[in-house]
């Protein structure tokens, strides 16, 4: 049909994947929208909902007001800030609309290292695309500002100007998540279906993704041969500062105390602390164990929330 | 054959017949430019700024070394119409970039830092004048995902046809490759044998035989 000559079995593999890859494009744009935000270049977001909710990469919502949204229809409506979970770089617009094309999003991770995938960015009225695989899949993950991603997926799609907030797209069709070039410094992260389908949940019941505090600073430390062997744990946490009137210190930690549990898990890293302090945990009163004099004591803490 | 086998065998089939119609450009220093046959009497399209010393000379396909005139310039878009004195070359076939979509596959020949018919590919970005990244220019380009070096100037885009979708001109970023649209070098060698335009400069016409 495109061309003549006798090469034309071969290369309609070639053309059929070719078209193949540019009718994915097509269809899944009918769910990828321009975002207005900042004053740099636009960005992309993705529809959540046929009646408005759009999420978005919350780097590239830089203002809560007039932050325009461009349809895939080609018309432009004003969109209201939702909520914003920095955290996991998520923001979540409504827009007035009603038949919109929601996206199809992976749940159920179909998605397999080493399969074709497409990032779409629509930063101009047009959607763009950039092709890559899946470079890696791995367990969650907390971000450097604390934020839980499920899993892990990286790509080597490459992030075209604008491509922000926009889709990992399969080449079965499904959304596998919404790129961020501001999680990882150097390598393309995507953040997959589930923790979109969690965070904007969490954002649209409640403006805000809840997060867990103690007020205090801390430092990983290792913790003396006596103590290490009771706990089998090598390190804990210091505290090398603790809030006035925080939960910390109502519930009676000290400076130059070593966390070493919390509500029955093992303390030894901040990351592990951090991955207590979630939102679920917050208003609870938790058991924490900690090193103080050379000798474990019990106590517990009611977690409050971060402002 | 399994697909992946046959996608291989299709890739091979259509760079080897675009290879065909690639040349290299040389203005004896360092680096040289690539070119590609638009007509088999003698006619090579490449970037302007592939074309800007003289004498040129040019490489053919069949490894005869032939001194080109340039016959036509336009530094605005980058484009260049280089003659040379044989016939019966091997061509390529112009694409039409009005009907390129995201998403496409396309490839780029040329010479990156002087390795002969080297080939990149990858995907259609974006097509048009509204790339984020060349808003300083005012003409259609062609934006892929596929890696562009210094000795790719001038050479063919092509789509899995192995049609002409572009001339390959700059890159934006490591990995992002932009061309001028294959309908921008019909328009360019329109007005350059009308004598149409005014920034074109036209000379040494070829003696067509």
């Amino acid at each position: 049909m495109l061309f003549i000559g006798e090469t034309n079995l071969m290369s309609d593999v070639l053309t059929q994947l070719s078209e193949d890859m540019a009718a994915a494009v097509e269809r899944a744009a009918a769910s990828v929208v321009r975002v207005e935000g900042r004053r740099r270049m636009p960005a992309t977001g993705i529809i959540h909902s046929a009646d408005g909710i759009i999420v978005s990469a919350n780097h590239v919502v830089e203002r809560d007001d007039n932050v325009r949204i461009g349809l895939p229809d080609g018309t432009t409506a004003s969109a209201q800030v939702v909520g914003r979970d920095p955290s996991t770089d998520l923001a979540v617009l409504r827009v007035n609309g009603s038949g919109l094309t929601p996206a199809n999003w992976d749940l159920n991770k179909e998605a397999r290292v080493g399969h074709l995938v497409l990032a779409l960015g629509r930063p101009e009225a047009t959607v763009q695309a950039t092709l890559g695989v899946i470079s890696a899949l791995g367990e969650g993950w907390r971000t450097a500002m604390g934020g839980m991603i499920d899993h892990y997926v990286q790509t080597d799609v490459t992030m075209y100007p604008g491509f922000s907030g926009g889709p990992l797209l399969s080449a079965s069709g499904y959304f596998v998540g919404l790129n961020s070039s501001a999680l990882a410094r150097g390598v393309s992260v995507t953040i997959p279906a589930v923790t979109i389908a969690r965070v904007a949940g969490t954002l649209v019941q409640h403006g805000r993704v809840k997060q867990g505090y103690l007020g205090v600073s801390a430092q990983p430390v290792r913790l003396p041969s006596a103590v290490a062997q009771q706990l089998n744990q090598e390190t804990g946490l210091m505290m090398l500062a603790v809030e006035d009137g925080s939960p910390a210190a109502n519930g009676g930690l000290a400076m130059g105390d070593t966390l070493v549990a919390m509500d029955g898990h093992p303390v030894r890293m901040m990351d592990d602390l951090m991955s207590m302090l979630s939102g679920d945990r917050v208003g609870k009163s938790v058991p924490v164990t900690i090193v103080r004099g050379g000798a474990t004591h019990e106590m517990s803490v009611t977690i409050g929330e971060r402002s | 054959m399994s697909l992946l086998a046959q996608l291989n065998d299709a890739l091979s089939d259509v760079i080897g017949g675009a290879q065909k119609s690639v040349v290299q450009i040389r203005d004896g220093r360092a680096g040289q430019g690539a070119g590609t046959i638009w007509h088999a009497d003698g006619l090579i399209v490449t970037n302007a700024h592939v074309a800007h010393r003289s004498p040129l000379e040019v490489v053919l396909p069949d490894g005869r070394t032939i001194s080109a005139s340039v016959i036509a310039r336009d530094d605005e878009r980058d484009l260049a119409a280089l003659a040379v004195e044989a016939n019966g070359l091997p061509t390529i076939q112009p694409g039409d970039s009005r009907r390129l979509h995201a998403g496409q596959w396309v490839m780029a020949v040329g010479h990156p830092w002087g390795i002969l018919n080297a080939v990149t590919g990858g995907i259609v970005i974006g097509v048009g004048k509204q790339m984020p990244d060349l808003r300083v220019f005012t003409q259609d380009w062609v934006v892929a995902d596929l890696h562009l070096r210094p000795g790719n100037s001038g050479g063919p885009m092509i789509d899995t046809g192995g049609r002409l979708i572009g001339v390959n001109t700059l890159m934006t970023g490591p990995s992002v490759g932009a061309a001028v649209a294959v309908d921008v070098v019909k328009d360019f060698l329109k007005r350059a044998f009308n004598g149409a335009s005014v920034r074109i400069e036209t000379q040494n016409r070829p003696q067509w035989v």
